[in-house]
């Protein structure tokens, strides 16, 4: 058996750490979240992170793909750390800072490595942000979601349009190098012009990287709920797929380029982090729930928070489940992930797939296949499960 | 013990479903003293389960009652159990054709209904003497003086003269027995002549064979007689000869009058049909008894596995069924759309849907069942008769029908259809008949609250809604009856359903060309709602031959993607991509067009209009 082109140097290596403390859940949001935890809980799990971080590096590759034959040679270097929620920013800056110093100094990390954390708009000021910087933040990833009042308060975040725009001015004040702004558009509520005005808001704003994200009707939430009760207007698939054309115009126009399904970028400002998964790279993730990948191993860990604090404190790993992909799945999960960026797959990583179906797509003008890559068309995009699902054999 | 035929009583019960038929037999099992209050269970003579569910009675019995009169003598009433719907009405009347009495058992509350009545008057044309029982008369809603009248209105007879009882309670049961006595003729018959027995019923048994149940009219049953069945030739030696009393009891003979039953290794119910005649094979009768009719499929469907790979599994659960039920019919059919199947044909809708729910039950595959239609006989024009093709083709499957330019005149079988309203709702009655192409024959009122309506009908406007559009336009009052009359000539299209250009030859259907345009804009713009969006517009339309009448367009799919991958949980969204891909996997196409299975049962279970 071949094991799929992965060129590890290409797709790289990356640590994700999960805080889960947010100070409410908003109603459309299914992620690890806790909201109300106070001071002493959150401080215990910021040294529950830092525990698991240290033992994790301290048991190198061995411990987490015993089979891959590259593990004899220790950890490689990674070149991107991702502090995710939840809302990490809801952590005292000084807890925050001291986790990316702990990070860096178990494991080997590039020196112009991507150290990316989440922040609410509320949460970042130019102090807060300072000692963030001084901790080796590259890039700072707001939720701003909308710059309309009316799209803010359907989707219940507590801060206005002006407060998200402050978080950037902050952030370039602070001299943070990379600045993201999460978008969600296809709110029943938002009009084609609150969405055009939000773009051209966040254009604006300076930002260097957008994720725009279509809203999902997700069922374990207060949202989902009330559209299965009728209760609320689920999002038109046909309005997102409009919006989503014109995220690419107005974006395109104001120089920022799709890399990704939802994501866009200024020239040398992509997401290195995200790259890692959609290229099939490896990945550790610590933290309640975290997912991680390292060479064909998947394993993730305990969900609920306090749970995942108590394995640690009792030095136990708080691994929830696991899975040992085989070629074939592998090849399958290159295909889902790596089509979803504009650059494609390499064919010969994702091969075999049904191949009357990718000629029939490539027909419908929604595959390009060329030059031994497979990748989706601007007319494919929006369409990207139902062609990854033909193309999979 | 073998009574002489002066002290047997043989006679039926006829009662609508739910007006206490069951209830009342096993009042008269207890009253009779055949079977201990503890012992009982509710309707102690249905046996199979789907019956005793149901609360109907699919298949007749024979239960076998000593019963010690007022008058001290001993009697011997056998209840022969008769089916209750219209769809067995042969059976019923062979059911019949072994009595000499009926107890014609009323709901006081509910009053006659469309299918007593008909029962009712195969009871009097066979000549047997009618017991009027009203039932329920402990409920509060009882009109027991009304429901008399109406009683006595189609009898004849003075309304004082009925009984009146509770099944449930018992209270009057005693004396129906007493006027079973009093009233019912004893049976005559030849104790010398050669061998005729009727069969009235066949019921399947796995280890014994096909369980025959009969009455005998002359001469003797014995076990070890070489006896054969007079219709379909098939003889053997009794094995076992029984009675059921209530349970089964070995007897050494049947005589004139006797009910029971015999086993002969017979394999299926075909070679002992419902009214044939079992005759001593060396010593024959003459002729057989009169009235013998072959079962006739009226109503037909395609049923198709959902999973492709259960056909062999349908065509075993349908050998099985028609073991036990002669009177079901099905040979294979292909079709584009669904794949192999079977085409079935029924008595009528209830037995179509007690067919569906055993083969579900008791097999367990998944189906997907087509509109159900009846048979045509068309007629091609002359000019246009192929080599070895016959001039006058029958069509139980609408995509067989050939083009309209071959066609010279389609007959459609035709029912009379007896209804029966409270008045108050005979205009509702007479517009939805009306609107199903009925020619009203006849308007009795019974009496001041109840009318009988005399219709005739083409089968294919009542085999798929029209019994619940009648229910729903009388709160459920209303009742139906009918039987075949005859065949007639009909200005009848073909209205056939194209996605993306491709007919679905399981949405054909032959309809009038009055319904022909509204059939087809229901059929599209239902689909339309159920074929979900795909990588390119569906158009769907209906047509007569080339002749478009609907149109519409399921839109091209425009956005089919997950915004977001969060947490580098990269297996929950290959679980989904891949639950997906076994969804679609599952969808049967019709050219490039994807439709997936529950389209399919929907389209063709919702009313067509």
């Amino acid at each position: 058996m071949t094991t799929p082109d992965r060129d590890p140097a290409a797709a790289g290596a990356a640590v994700y750490v999960h805080v889960p403390f947010c100070r409410s859940r908003c109603p459309y949001c299914d992620f690890n979240v806790l909201t109300g935890a106070g001071a002493e809980p959150q401080a215990r799990y910021a040294a529950a992170v830092r525990a698991e971080l240290s033992r994790v590096a301290a048991a190198g590759p061995a411990a987490v793909a015993p089979s891959d034959a590259d593990a004899q040679c220790g950890w490689p270097v990674f070149g991107s750390v991702f502090v995710g929620g939840g809302t990490p920013t809801q952590l005292p800056a000084g807890d925050l800072a001291a986790l990316l110093r702990h990070v860096r100094e178990v494991l080997p990390l590039a020196a112009d490595a991507e150290i990316t954390v989440e922040a609410n708009p509320e949460d970042v000021d130019g102090a807060y942000l300072a000692t963030l910087v001084d901790a080796g933040l590259t890039r700072l990833s707001i939720g701003a979601q909308s710059f309309v009042a009316h799209v803010l308060t359907f989707l219940g975040r507590g801060h206005d349009s002006g407060r998200a725009l402050r978080a950037v001015a902050s952030a370039r004040d602070a001299a943070v190098p990379h600045v993201n702004l999460d978008l969600i558009y296809g709110s029943p509520c938002e009009t084609d012009e609150d969405w055009a005005a939000t773009l051209d808001t966040a254009v604006a704003s300076g930002a260097d990287h957008l994720s725009a994200y279509a809203l999902t009707v997700e069922a374990n939430t207060p949202y989902g709920v009330d559209v299965h009760r009728g209760a609320a207007a689920a999002p038109d698939d046909d309005v997102q797929a409009d919006r989503m054309s014109a995220a690419e115009e107005r974006l395109e126009r104001a120089g920022l380029a799709r890399y990704e399904i939802s994501n866009w970028a200024r020239l040398g400002a992509q997401s290195r982090h995200n790259l890692v998964y959609w290229r099939g790279g490896d990945w550790l993730g610590v933290g309640a729930g975290a997912h991680s990948h390292w060479r064909g191993r998947r394993w993730w860990n305990t969900r609920p928070t306090l749970r995942y604090v108590e394995q640690v404190h009792h030095g136990w790993p708080p691994v929830a489940g696991e899975e040992a992909l085989d070629d074939a799945t592998r090849r399958s999960e290159r295909l889902l992930m790596g089509l979803r960026l504009v650059e494609g797959v390499p064919r010969a990583a994702v091969e075999p797939v049904d191949e009357a179906q990718t000629a029939r797509m490539v027909d419908a003008g929604l595959v390009t296949d060329e030059g031994g890559r497979l990748a989706l068309t601007a007319a494919g995009r929006p369409l990207a499960d139902d062609v990854i699902r033909r193309l999979l054999p | 013990m073998t009574y002489p035929t002066e002290r047997i009583r043989n006679f039926a019960i006829i009662a609508h479903v739910d007006h206490g038929k069951s209830t009342l037999a096993d009042r008269m099992l207890q009253e009779t003293k055949l079977v201990e209050g503890r012992m009982m269970r509710a309707q102690y003579l249905d046996r199979m389960d789907l019956e005793r569910e149901r609360g109907i009675t699919i298949k007749a019995q024979a239960v076998r009652m000593p019963y010690t009169a007022a008058d001290g003598s001993e009697y011997l009433l056998n209840l022969i159990d008769t089916p209750g719907h219209v769809d067995f009405s042969y059976e019923v009347s062979r059911a019949m054709n072994a009595c000499e009495g009926v107890v014609l058992l009323v709901d006081a509350a509910q009053g006659m209904e469309a299918q007593t009545i008909a029962n009712l008057y195969l009871a009097v044309e066979a000549g047997l003497e009618v017991i009027p029982v009203l039932n329920k008369i402990d409920l509060p809603a009882a009109r027991p003086e009304q429901v008399a009248l109406e009683i006595a209105s189609l009898l004849g007879g003075d309304p004082e003269d009925i009984l009146a009882v509770s099944a449930k309670t018992g209270i009057g049961v005693p004396a129906v027995l007493e006027r079973i006595v009093e009233r019912v003729p004893a049976p005559r018959g030849d104790p010398d002549a050669p061998t005729r027995a009727l069969v009235f019923d066949s019921v399947y048994d796995a280890y014994r064979g096909v369980i025959t149940y009969v009455r005998v009219v002359d001469g003797w049953l014995r076990p070890g007689l070489d006896v054969r069945l007079m219709v379909t030739g098939y003889h053997n030696e009794i094995d076992e000869l029984a009675v059921i009393s209530p349970e089964p009891k070995p007897v050494d003979a049947l005589g004139p009058g006797e009910v029971g039953y015999l086993t002969a290794a017979i394999k299926k119910v075909e070679l002992a049909r419902v009214g044939d005649t079992v005759t001593e094979h060396n010593r024959p009768a003459a002729e057989p008894l009169p009235g013998y009719r072959e079962p006739t499929p009226m109503v037909f469907s395609g049923l198709y596995p959902m999973d492709s790979d259960d056909f062999p599994d349908l065509r075993d659960a349908l050998d099985r069924l028609r073991l036990n039920d002669a009177s079901f019919t099905f040979e294979p059919e292909t079709s584009v759309a669904l794949g192999f199947g079977f085409r079935c044909g029924f008595l009528g809708l209830l037995h179509m849907e007690i067919i569906s729910e055993r083969l579900d039950r008791e097999f367990d595959i998944p189906l997907v069942a087509t509109a159900p239609n009846v048979k045509y006989e068309v007629h091609l024009d002359e000019t246009q008769i192929r080599p070895n093709e016959d001039a006058v083709l029958l069509v139980s499957n609408p995509a067989e029908l050939p083009a309209p330019n071959r066609i010279a005149r389609i007959l459609e079988p035709v029912v009379d259809a007896m209804i029966l309203s409270p008045s108050e709702y005979v205009g509702a009655v007479m517009q939805l008949c009306e609107a199903r192409r009925g020619d009203l024959q006849k308007m009795d009122y019974l009496t001041e609250e109840r009318v009988e309506l005399r219709y005739r009908l083409p089968l294919a406007e009542i085999v798929f809604d029209f019994f619940d559009r009648l229910k729903s336009s009388t709160r459920g009052y209303a009742s139906l009856d009918y039987e075949p009359a005859d065949m007639a000539d009909a200005d009848l299209v073909k209205v056939d359903v194209l996605l993306n250009g491709e007919p679905v030859d399981a949405f054909s259907s032959i309809v009038h060309r009055d319904k022909a345009y509204e059939y087809g804009r229901g059929m599209v713009s239902r689909l339309r709602e159920l074929i979900p969006r795909q990588m390119f517009d569906v158009p769907i339309q209906a047509a007569i031959g080339s002749k478009i009448i609907a149109r519409e367009t399921v839109k091209a799919r425009r956005k089919d993607v997950i915004a977001k991958c969060y947490g580098g949980d990269v297996t929950r969204k290959r679980k989904l991509l891949e639950k997906q891909k076994e969804g679609k996997r599952k969808m049967k196409s019709v050219g490039t067009v994807e439709i997936p299975q529950e389209a399919f049962v929907a389209a063709l279970s919702v009313n067509a209009d």
